[in-house]
């Protein structure tokens, strides 16, 4: 029996069901099978036992918890972008502005997982015409941060746009939102000043972090000149907004304003956008002029227009230039590059570039009214005793010659002559006396430079000036320093003597060079260059701006140079531009408003290709100021390798005060002297 | 005496017509057990309603319009089973095994996939899936070629032909593939071993045997690269031991599903707050995942109810197990009311995340006709082996 299955039937089991007479059936519950079915009976309670603890545990116990994460799964806080500030001109134009557009974003952490990801990566890089393997990195650098959402493009089309939201549950994550787009009313004019705008990077986040203003992934930032400096003020504060979105990130319902978002306030600057056209154009009318007399290799220039009173930036001009549109929007990489990359930086010759500030060049004979100032203070010069201008002179005991640019002329000068005419064995003779005068003397002239604001950055509001090291004051200590062998640390006499007309190691910017021209023009003072006035909230339509805040100009200082000395310069400055034998007559004389001002023709090392190492091209310069005896506009230009500074700077600088002055010139004779 | 019992069981079985007219069959059924049914698939259409009220949109009531036809289905189905003496599928076991490989060979052959798996045969306006079918005619056959090998099951021979003709349609069923009602055909073939009276030993040893089996198919054949299952299968059968793995890939099911049951706290947030159901965060609400969506909308009180009524159909279940008139009917009730313990306990604790997942239908109330028609004629099987069992006549 023992191999029968539960053995030999016995009692039925008392314990399920009561012993029944009736049923008289051969089948009975064996013990065996009797404690099987207790077996799956405990079986039975430990699993409900088992699925009541957990319900109790997950529902009870932690419920609020759990509700908190559905909570949470659902609602998502989104940023309402601040629309963000202009800027304006100084009569209020709008230089820098909004226009609405449509940006797709990409939150990471709604994305597919694994190949899913990649394809849609793929999808929407196709739809979009974006690199999709761009996109896929960005994808995988952004996975640790799922927070944050990618700005896949802005300025997207509505064809992609209306794809999209008609595909949107192919696309899960993707998000399409309403922005602001900077727009540029006046194209390219501005610029290098105004900068540009973009997402903030993760060093600009590392960096704000402990900031005044909190910036997140995502937030625009300005990452150049005005938009970088004056952000603060242009970027208003983001609002918050809730939305429901489903499993697949898709919105459901309507956005919930938490807080408003503030907008951007208006940066007013003290450009003039009619001067700085003007300024812009006048270059390019110059590298027109200089191609024009056989300077072949010309290629920018600068031009900085400032109030001397106060220094007031009126215009700043630089070109090459660009567009700032190219950083908006649909970014084409091939109109970007000359912005980003070496390269081809060098082969648009660096648009990107403000030679305004950023550039040093030697400044030629626009230095002279400084070794002359420095003379005089020196007591090294009398300006109304003659010193003979000669075609050549020697000096050293080398017996070096240094050449008049006029080879035809030897006659005595006093010193507004000298400056009229430029003549350059006069300042020669001024600038072998600094040396003649012994070891401290030798940088006398370097200390004066120093007083006027050379070799050191303007403070532009700005900023994004060339340092002082680039913006050399040569001394003997600067030599010392500077080079490696005794040849070279040695201060010559032609040391002292090419300073004195601004050539060989100075080397300064045209803003640095405006300045010292306020300075002359102004009476003595040196002024601190800006560009913002203030900032102020934009009135609706019809309504006046309300000033927010001013920016005064830093008061000027006065430098402490004689009255005297300056005036006979400014005299010097006026024949240069009036009489018969001034270098820039022939451009100035016949104005109706009385412009004073110097020509600069500077030789500077310029290596191109084809040419032998040690090139010299003519950088034309010319600065001034107008009207002569109650100046209100200085004018600096330079054109590189545009020649004679009467050839090419000096008719863009006349550009510049014919457009502040409302006044035509009479049909300018173009000479080419120096 | 087996020789004795297996005869006595056919001489039962053959007087069953004249001793037991069809109503003393109605009156003998478990009213319990009835009852606890009838309120399930109430309960079932009720939950089902809450639901799927925004799965169509438009059509608040698809889905439960849809549910309680093959509830209408089922209760024909299963007063039919009551009727059918559980003698007729003990004499014809082969017939019904030869049926169910037939079907199953037939879809796998035939049908088209449907997200990649073969498991449905249209049929017209329904569709019809043999491998929920098969669960009950899988625990009738076994049972069956069991009772007929009588006392020879102690011997392992007849064990192991018993795991065979239950591994051929299991491996059939896992084709498709549909690895969680290859799992509930394991589990009921345990049972109904375990019922039959295999002995001790023996059970170990395809205990033991099962084991090797799930640990070689789960890391080594893998790593040998055998891969036996799908790479998603093998991830959801293991996820569940490490749920923060990854919450956002393989255990994102799991999660979504355990913050639903998690949010439902006591009572419930209702139809229209249960925002993981709503918002489509909980994945397939309507059936692997019904439970979870449940709990969300109805809370502890929700859920413990069915939980309460699926104790009630196992302790009746149970009970109709120790009152079968014969050895078949006991083997058969045990194989049906361990199968359905499985289900239930493997698809809740799938959702709260402490059983694996895999897609096993959640008894009466996950959408689904074949799986509730299929439940109603276990249960008609049931109260037929009831009927026909040692009935207390006090009562």
């Amino acid at each position: 029996m023992s191999d029968a299955p539960y053995g030999e039937p016995r009692n039925t089991s008392q314990r399920f069901l009561p012993h029944d007479p009736s049923v008289t059936a051969p089948y009975r519950l064996t013990p065996g099978l009797a404690l099987r079915v207790g077996v799956l009976g405990v079986v039975a309670l430990v699993v409900f036992a088992a699925l009541f603890f957990r319900l109790w545990s997950l529902q009870v116990l932690s419920g609020a918890q759990y509700l908190d994460a559905a909570q949470n799964n659902q609602l998502r806080t989104i940023r309402v972008e601040a629309p963000r500030g202009s800027v304006l001109d100084r009569a209020g134009r709008v230089v820098v502005g909004n226009v609405p557009g449509t940006a797709v974003k990409l939150w990471v952490g709604d994305m597919p997982r694994k190949e899913g990801r990649y394809r849609m990566v793929r999808q929407l890089a196709a739809i979009l015409d974006v690199p999709a393997q761009r996109l896929a990195r960005e994808v995988d650098a952004r996975g640790l941060d799922p927070l944050t959402p990618i700005t896949v493009k802005t300025a997207v089309h509505d064809d992609q746009v209306f794809y999209l939201q008609e595909h949107a549950s192919d696309f899960p994550g993707v998000q399409i939102q309403q922005t602001y787009l900077r727009h540029y009313p006046y194209q390219s004019l501005g610029a290098q000043i105004l900068g540009y705008v973009g997402e903030v990077s993760p060093d600009e986040l590392k960096r704000n972090r402990s900031g005044r203003k909190d910036y997140r992934g995502g937030d625009k930032i300005g990452k150049s000149g005005v938009e970088a400096t004056f952000d603060e003020y242009l970027r208003g504060a983001s609002g918050a907004a809730q939305i429901r979105v489903d499993s697949r990130g898709r919105q459901q319902g309507s956005v919930a304003l938490i807080r408003d978002a503030e907008p951007g306030t208006a940066v007013r600057l003290t450009l003039d956008i009619g001067v700085q056209r003007a300024a812009e154009r006048a270059i390019r009318e110059a590298i027109v002029i200089a191609k024009a007399n056989k300077q072949y290799n010309v290629a920018g220039g600068a031009i900085v227009a400032i109030d001397p009173r106060d220094g007031a930036v009126r215009a700043m001009a630089s070109y090459p230039t660009y567009k700032p549109s190219v950083y908006v929007g649909r970014i084409d990489p091939d109109k970007l590059a000359p912005l980003v990359n070496d390269a081809a930086a060098r082969a648009a010759n660096f648009p990107g570039l403000n030679r305004v500030t950023q550039v040093a060049y030697p400044p030629g004979s626009i230095w002279k009214p400084v070794t002359a100032l420095a003379a005089m203070q020196e007591h090294l010069l009398s300006p109304y005793s003659s010193i003979q201008c000669t075609a050549k002179a020697v000096y050293g005991r080398d017996k070096q010659v240094f050449k008049n640019w006029d080879p035809y002329v030897n006659r005595p000068m006093n010193l507004p002559e000298a400056l009229a005419t430029s003549c350059d064995t006069y300042f020669y003779t001024v600038g072998n006396r600094f040396y003649e005068g012994g070891l401290a003397e030798r940088s006398r002239l370097q200390q004066w430079a120093r007083t006027f604001g050379f070799g050191a950055p303007t403070g532009l509001d700005i900023g994004n000036e060339a340092p002082s090291s680039q913006t050399v004051v040569p001394t003997p200590a600067w030599r010392k320093r500077t080079f490696e062998s005794d040849w070279d640390k040695a201060w010559n006499p032609g040391d002292s003597i090419q300073l004195a007309i601004g050539q060989k190691d100075v080397s300064v910017t045209p803003l640095q060079m405006a300045r010292f021209y306020a300075m002359i023009a102004n009476g003595g003072k040196l002024v601190r260059p800006y560009l913002v006035s203030g900032v102020e909230q934009q009135g609706a339509t019809g309504q006046r701006a309300l000033t927010l805040k001013q920016f005064p100009p830093a008061p000027p200082h006065d430098v402490g140079v004689d009255p005297a000395a300056l005036q006979a310069v400014r005299e010097g400055l006026w024949a240069a531009t009036h009489s018969s034998n001034g270098t820039s007559a022939g451009v100035f004389a016949t104005f109706p408003v009385s412009i004073s001002g110097k020509t600069g023709t500077a030789e500077k090392v310029v290596n191109l290709p084809g040419y032998p190492v040690g090139h010299l091209e003519d950088q034309s310069w010319w600065c001034g100021y107008g009207p002569s005896d109650d100046a209100k506009l200085v004018v600096c230009a330079v054109i590189e390798n545009g020649g004679h500074g009467s050839a090419a700077a000096a008719p863009a600088a006349l550009r510049v005060f014919e457009k502040y002055f409302g006044q035509k010139a009479r049909s300018p004779r173009v000479v080419n002297v120096d | 005496m087996i020789v004795d019992a297996r005869s006595r069981t056919s001489s039962f079985a053959s007087s069953a017509p004249g001793a037991y007219d069809l109503g003393s069959i109605l009156r003998r059924i478990d009213w319990l057990l009835l009852f606890a049914v009838a309120t399930l698939v109430a309960y079932g259409l009720w939950a089902i309603a809450g639901i799927t009220r925004f799965d169509v949109p438009g059509h608040p009531d698809y889905y439960v319009v849809r549910q309680a036809v093959a509830v209408a289905v089922g209760v024909a189905g299963m007063l039919v089973a009551i009727v059918v003496s559980p003698s007729v599928y003990q004499r014809h076991w082969r017939v019904l095994y030869g049926g169910t490989i037939g079907v199953m060979l037939f879809v796998i052959a035939f049908v088209g996939a449907v997200r990649g798996s073969k498991r449905w045969i249209d049929l017209g306006p329904f569709q019809f899936q043999p491998s929920e079918f098969g669960k009950i005619l899988f625990v009738l056959a076994i049972a069956g070629f069991l009772v007929e090998r009588g006392r020879r099951v102690g011997e392992f021979s007849t064990v192991l032909a018993a795991v065979g003709l239950g591994l051929l349609p299991m491996g059939l069923v896992f084709l498709q593939p549909d690895l969680g009602s290859a799992l509930v055909y394991g589990a009921a073939l345990a049972a109904v071993l375990f019922l039959a009276g295999v002995r001790w030993l023996h059970l170990a040893a395809i205990g033991g045997g099962a084991i090797i089996v799930v640990v070689g198919v789960l890391w080594f054949l893998p790593v040998a690269g055998i891969p036996i299952l799908k790479p998603y299968q093998t991830d959801r059968l293991t996820g569940f031991t490490n749920p923060e793995s990854d919450p956002g890939g393989l255990t994102y099911n799991v999660t979504q599903s355990r913050t639903a049951v998690g949010a439902g706290g006591l009572s419930g947030r209702g139809v229209e707050g249960a925002s993981q159901t709503r918002l489509d965060y909980l994945p397939e609400h309507a059936t692997d995942f019904v439970f979870a969506s449940l709990a969300e909308q109805r809370g502890f009180v929700g859920t413990s109810i069915l939980l309460l009524l699926y104790l009630l159909v196992v302790w009746r279940g149970l009970r109709v197990v120790t009152v079968a008139g014969d050895l078949y009917g006991a083997i058969v009730a045990g194989g049906i009311v361990f199968a359905f313990l499985f289900q239930v306990f493997v698809n809740v604790g799938m959702t709260m995340g402490i059983a694996p997942v895999t897609g096993i239908p959640l008894p009466f109330v996950t959408v689904g006709g074949s799986s509730i028609v299929t439940n109603l004629l276990a249960i008609g099987v049931l109260q037929s082996i009831h009927a026909r069992g040692r009935v207390e006549r006090s009562r």
